[in-house]
């Protein structure tokens, strides 16, 4: 490091007091026309024109370019990585940087803090919400399945249709109830006679001729609806002994059908109870 | 000339280019620059001098620039990275200055 740059400068000591005598009345002329180069041989200036001009591909130019070249390089780089970033930190003394970075962890904290919070909440509002979801889904699946029973929405799948022809007018109430019990011990789970819907609190009685179903007079021929298995439906109705047997005695026509799909559209408006309340609550 | 034109070179390459400073050398680049640009006075000077001496040029170079590395590195580890940088940068500096001096008085006989 010091090597190089001594030994010119102790050979400049030496030389300048050589050099400086003539340099003094020299720079009135070569200050004011720069031309006159070649007449008078300056040292120095010589030297580097010459060392300019005729460009000569030397080992001494070649490396001396090469060195200068990582120099140039490494200088542009530092320049535009300098001005490159935020200018507003870059001048800020170490103090005021460790400050800026207490007051950024700081604000982390307090914003995690508040984060965690947010995520909490939404956790909770989100879960709630999906309980009452799914309650609200459960509520709904369980009154369309108690609909099916209390007769207020309409039911399909597969059963039967059985068809009673009374044309002597012998079939009673209480036979037609009997063939609504024989059905439902066999596991029918909709029914609708002539258009009436059979429920829980359905009463037959005679009137006349003709039955009335909860105050609905029907007439022969009497259509029963019937959803449920029908494997074990027709048989239910067929026993010895039993409802079609009973009302072929009767001299009825009685004519059961298996199809695999019934459709029981008659539907009954629910009834709320006057007295009985839910005691689950 | 050439070591002209590999100067010119340079910098277009860098600003071109425009890599990203590693992390562990942006500390020294600055450093090494500053120290490179005097040992780059330094051979002017010696050339105006013609005392230029090519071997002597690459070596004063890499030492100066390895040096300057080397005391910033050895700083930081101390704890007085700053302060010592600084120390380099104004010697660098005042040698800068003086070297410029020195080829003043060559080009401009001043």
């Amino acid at each position: 490091m010091s090597d190089h740059d001594d030994r010119p400068g102790n050979r400049l000591r030496a030389e300048l007091p050589e050099e400086v005598p003539p340099a003094a009345p020299a720079p009135v002329p070569a200050g004011r026309a720069e031309a006159p180069e070649g007449k008078r041989a300056l040292t120095g200036r010589e030297r580097l024109v010459k060392g300019l001009w005729p460009p000569r591909v030397t080992r001494a130019q070649l490396i001396v370019a090469l060195l200068l070249f990582g120099l140039g390089f490494g200088l542009a780089v530092q320049v535009a990585s300098n001005s490159d970033n935020d200018s507003a930190l870059r001048g800020a003394r170490q103090e005021d940087l460790v400050r800026i970075l207490d007051e950024l962890d700081d604000r982390t904290q307090r914003l995690e803090d508040e984060k965690q919070g947010l995520e909490k909440q939404r956790d909770e509002l989100e879960n709630s919400s999906d309980q009452a979801e799914e309650a609200r889904k459960q509520t709904v699946e369980k009154e369309r399945q108690l609909g099916v029973l209390a007769g207020t929405v309409a039911a399909q799948g597969p059963g039967i249709t059985m068809t009673i022809e009374d044309t002597k007018g012998t079939v009673e109430a209480d036979m037609l109830l009997d063939a609504i019990q024989e059905l439902r011990a066999a596991g029918a789970e909709a029914i609708q006679v002539n258009g009436v819907r059979v429920v829980a609190g359905t009463y037959l009685t005679d009137s006349g001729k003709s039955v009335s179903v909860d105050g609905n007079k029907i007439n022969a021929p009497y259509r029963f609806k019937v959803i449920g298995k029908p494997q074990d439906l027709e048989p239910a109705l067929n026993i010895p002994g039993g409802v079609v047997q009973t009302l072929e005695k009767e001299q009825a026509t009685v004519t059961v059908e298996r199809s695999s799909k019934i459709v029981v559209d008659a539907l009954r408006a629910a009834k709320r109870p006057d007295y009985a309340r839910s005691s689950s609550q | 000339m050439i070591a002209v034109l590999g100067l010119v070179v340079g910098v277009v390459a860098g600003l071109l280019v425009r890599p990203e400073v590693p992390a562990a050398v942006e500390p020294y680049l600055p450093i090494a620059v500053v120290a490179a640009l005097d040992a780059v006075f330094g051979g002017l000077r010696a050339m105006l001098d013609g005392i230029f001496d090519d071997k002597v040029f690459v070596v004063s170079f890499l030492s100066n620039v390895v040096v300057a590395a080397l005391i910033v590195f050895l700083g930081d580890k101390l704890g007085v990275g700053a302060q010592l940088s600084t120390g380099v940068v104004v010697v660098l500096g005042i040698r800068i200055f003086s070297n410029a001096a020195a080829i003043r008085r060559h080009v401009f006989r001043a």
